[in-house]
């Protein structure tokens, strides 16, 4: 009787086997709630690492929903790490990334000079007045007026519309407003106007715009205003002006310079490809050497980012390498000449010894260079196999490497900084077909 | 004199037409005060002078010009005089021509117009909903009191000629006087806040006013016409005697007028035929405003989301960058202006956590840079592409697969379910899919059973088959051999009958 019992119940039990128990049940809603938290950190990530790269975005960028929809978190976050304001608005949001370094010169609009930063300010001052809509020869038109005053002229700037060049230096501003967002194509295009003096059929050579005056009014990051400086007080050289237009109230107690100093570091890391020790001022550096463990962990967490600290410094790195405006290594003849000089400047680094020993002038380099073609040369693009292009090849190379502060440049040469070493030549992976992996020994090619 | 009219007017645009046009004023205010002539030196006493005055030589001159023109009439002047210079000077008397009260009293006009504040008037509205209301009274006493019905429809016509003019200027400015060129932010701000409250009074006015103006009208329409008469007949008595045989024309034009003034004051108020009253375009004008008002108001605000001037802004960093001294100070500049600059970051390193921080990077394993991209300078080889691989043959054996087991289900379920009680005992073997339907069938049927002797019926989950589960006696047992292993339990009688069998 006994035994059927327990034979009954064994067949209950079966059966209830099948259906999921209450326990089960949270089980898995636990491991939904666990799910959905890791889906929204993830996009508070991407939301945070798209401002980083796009501080000023329109609805247009694929992550604008993203950020729209942690705009709060990512406000408080930015506020209280790196005291970075942002702005989310329907359709735009613009991060104001007050650099904390403004000896970097390598951070301005790319292909820039110093007359194309004076038209796109001209063109910015037209849009400011102008109405809804703009037609490129009206733009042109209006910053005649502005570029004709006598106290820029007398910067040797001028600027006319008469010749070709000109107008293509007008549509290239045009053009970098187009990719910020500050104007939409609405007909027409401006390869024209660069051909076509206004003499010729109207319409058929120009182009008309709309204006996002939300955008245009996030292009501006100036703590002050520059036409709020009475002329008596207004900043006089290059340093007072970076001041003037960055400048922020530190509340004057230790917590309030100690937050300074805190959110100084978080924007230089946030930023920038690597922070040295050696570059730091005393108080800034004593706090980085206290706190820079802690420190990088909580920022490369929210950014998805890798800390690697070194005993020189701090770097920030990415798996994805989308972090960043110039990425290395990377690919085509110009990458590929860089990397090959960062391993031949991460080997002298190496051998060196003494710090004179490593800095190589930019003859050493070009004469690298010359050396590698004959190796590499028949891969590179055919223009960079001539003879002679050499010097254009160093001088691309050093510039990215400076950019990526792996090398420092003077008058005496070229120095290369400690983190060039990440791209010394490493340990070669060779797989064997069907076989496990097997290292080799240091490889170099130099000498095969 | 014959004036030439053009000439009359020749001052206003000529050089020193400042000094013409004060010469004037002076003319025209000693006009209304009924004198009859000036002598220059009242005039340039008199006259309101924005500066100095100019000399009297000057002053004559530009009145003997204005005499030329024919604005102005002189006549010798023969008053004594106190000095010998004075003598000496040709003296005039001089006063303003036909020709040119004429052109002063247009230009009066002229500047009232241009200056003429665009506004809907509520008090209007009360005063011709008045007045349309003695209109019903006169109407209804017995004998027609033409003086009160002519003052009535006269002081009618006056009020609403006067909101018409009105409206038709409001109309016009709501657009220009909203321009937002040079526009002062306060100005427009404090301008928001009167016009929409004004709006709103005007609207509410016109909402509640223009439905009893339209009860009244519609209530004289079959009376109108003899007080309209009366009114003619009245004004036409007026009218200046004209010859014997053209008695009727004043009379039937006055008529026609009154009409017509009629009929306008009815289309303002009064819907006719499918166009909407005037009084209800105004209001659709005088509401669109409010959204166009608030446009400005936004653009405004968007323009001054910056505490400075950000056009000044521009230029001025525009200075600042022709000032600077090199392309790298430029650079450097233009970061801490716009903070644009997008981050710049290395990609990772190779074994990163299992580091001690003291590690110099000189002894940190380097980036793992793929051989490809180290020696070619690029990451996927060159030459045509990998050919497309086709799956075709897996997919028809999975395909092949999934028939087999969905056969095989069926089978199981075309056994179990064959709708004849059958002893559990007597089963025999079941395979694995008629094992596991046979186990799925009880893990829904036996939940339902409260008591092992009880008997149970379920319609499965899917719906396709219904079970009955009846126990047999207790010391019964069944044996079930499967694929796994073996079976055992009470044994029960089982029916399985298929659903979709019966339904057929």
């Amino acid at each position: 009787m006994s035994s059927v019992t327990e034979q009954q119940d064994g067949q209950i039990r079966r059966g209830d086997a099948g259906r999921p128990d209450g326990k089960a049940t949270r089980v898995q809603s636990q491991h939904i709630g666990l799910h959905q938290a890791r889906y929204v950190r993830e996009e508070i990530s991407t939301a945070l690492r798209a401002l980083l790269m796009t501080p000023l975005m329109t609805s247009a960028h694929p992550d604008f929903t993203a950020v729209r929809r942690h705009s709060e978190t990512l406000r408080e976050w930015f506020a209280r790490e790196t005291g970075w304001i942002l702005n989310v608005e329907r359709d735009c949001a613009r991060l104001f990334k007050r650099p904390a370094d403004l000896l970097d010169s390598t951070r301005g609009f790319p292909d820039y000079d110093r007359r194309r930063y004076i038209l796109f300010c001209l063109a910015c001052a037209v849009l400011e007045r102008a109405d809804p809509q703009i037609t490129l020869r009206v733009l042109g038109d209006r910053l005649l007026a502005f570029a004709a005053e006598p106290s820029l002229n007398a910067f040797a700037f001028s600027f006319t519309l008469q010749t070709h060049h000109e107008r293509r230096e007008l549509v290239a501003v045009c053009r970098h407003l187009l990719d910020i967002g500050v104007l939409v194509r609405v007909a027409g295009e401006e390869e024209g106007f660069v051909h076509h003096i206004s003499e010729t059929s109207e319409h058929l050579h120009d182009a008309l715009y709309d204006i996002q005056r939300r955008v245009l009014a996030g292009i501006l990051a100036a703590v002050r205003g520059p036409s709020t400086w009475a002329a008596e007080e207004a900043p006089r050289d290059v340093e007072q002006r970076l001041q003037s237009l960055t400048a922020e109230h530190v509340p004057d107690s230790d917590d309030g310079r100690r937050t300074a100093t805190r959110r100084d570091l978080s924007r230089r890391l946030l930023d920038d490809p690597v922070v040295y020790t050696d570059s730091l001022d005393p108080v800034t550096r004593a706090y980085f050497l206290n706190q820079r463990g802690p420190m990088g962990a909580r920022l490369a967490e929210a950014a998805g980012l890798v800390p690697e600290q070194r005993a020189e410094g701090l770097a920030l790195a990415d798996e994805t390498g989308t972090l960043t405006d110039l990425s290395m290594p990377a690919e085509g003849t110009e990458a590929h000449v860089t990397l090959l000089v960062a391993e031949h400047l991460a080997g002298t680094l190496r051998d060196g010894g003494e710090p004179e020993h490593q800095i190589s002038t930019e003859v050493d380099i070009t004469n690298f260079i010359e050396r590698a073609r004959e190796r590499y040369g028949r891969y590179w693009r055919k223009s960079a196999r001539e003879p002679g292009t050499q010097r254009e090849l160093a001088r691309i190379a050093l510039e990215r490497l400076r950019k990526l502060r792996l090398i420092s440049m003077s008058a005496n040469g070229v120095r290369p900084l400690p983190a060039i070493s990440r791209f010394a030549v490493g340990q070669a992976e060779i797989r064997e077909a069907g076989t496990a992996r097997k290292s080799a020994g240091q490889q170099d090619h130099d000498a095969q | 004199m014959r004036v030439d009219a053009r000439e009359l007017f020749k001052h206003v645009t000529a050089e020193k037409s400042e000094l013409y046009r004060k010469i004037m004023d002076a003319f025209a205010a000693a006009k209304r005060q009924f004198r009859l002539h000036l002598r220059p030196d009242e005039v340039l006493g008199e006259a309101q002078w924005n500066a100095a005055p100019p000399r009297i030589e000057d002053l004559q001159g530009a009145l003997a010009q204005l005499t030329e023109w024919g604005n102005l009439e002189s006549q010798p002047d023969t008053a004594r005089v106190a000095s010998i210079s004075d003598f000496y000077r040709a003296r005039f008397l001089y006063r303003l021509s036909e020709g040119g009260e004429a052109v002063e009293s247009a230009l009066a006009v002229f500047s009232q117009a241009l200056r003429r504040r665009a506004e809907l008037q509520s008090v209007a509205l009360e005063d011709i909903a008045k007045q349309l209301q003695v209109l019903r009274n006169l109407a209804q006493e017995p004998v027609f009191d033409a003086a009160k019905i002519h003052e009535t429809l006269r002081d009618l016509v006056r009020v609403f000629e006067g909101l018409a003019e009105n409206a038709q200027a409001f109309m016009v400015s709501i657009g220009r006087s909203i321009e937002l060129q040079h526009s002062d932010t306060n100005a427009i701000i404090a301008y928001k806040k009167r016009l929409i409250d004004y709006l709103d009074r005007f609207i509410g006015d016109l909402v509640s006013r223009s439905g009893g103006i339209a009860q009244h009208l519609v209530a004289l329409d079959p009376v109108i016409s003899p007080l309209l008469q009366q009114a003619s007949q009245r004004e036409s008595r007026d009218a200046a005697p004209v010859q014997e045989n053209e008695q009727e024309k004043p009379s039937t034009q006055s008529l026609d007028a009154w009409t017509e003034r009629w009929k306008g004051l009815r289309g303002w108020f009064v819907s006719a035929g499918n166009d909407p009253p005037q009084g209800e375009v105004l209001r659709s004008r005088a509401r669109s405003a409010i959204p166009h008002l608030l446009a400005v108001i936004a653009a405004l605000n968007e323009r001054r989301s910056g505490r400075s001037d950000r056009s000044a802004d521009f230029r001025v960093l525009a200075h600042w960058f022709a000032d600077c001294a090199s392309e790298d100070e430029a650079h450097r500049l233009a970061r801490a202006a716009f903070a644009l600059n997008p981050a710049r970051h290395f990609l990772i390193g190779a074994e990163t956590s299992d580091l001690p921080a003291t590690t110099p990077w000189n002894d940190a394993p380097p980036v793992r840079i793929h051989p490809r991209l180290r020696e070619y300078g690029e990451m996927a080889p060159r030459g045509p592409l990998p050919r497309v691989q086709d799956r075709q043959a897996e997919r028809e054996r999975l395909q092949a697969q999934l028939t087999e087991e969905d056969r095989e289900i069926q089978e199981a379920r075309a056994r179990l379910a064959s709708g004849e009680p059958t002893r559990l005992s007597e089963f025999g073997e079941l395979d694995r899919h008629g094992f596991q339907l046979f186990l799925t069938l009880l893990g829904e049927t036996l939940p339902a059973q409260t008591h092992p002797d009880e008997v149970v019926e379920r319609q499965t989950g899917d719906g396709l088959l219904r079970v009955r589960l009846e126990p047999l006696d207790a010391d019964s047992t069944a044996e079930i051999a499967t694929e796994t292993g073996l079976f055992t339990g009470r044994d029960h009688l089982l029916t399985v009958t298929s659903m979709e069998a019966r339904h057929e």
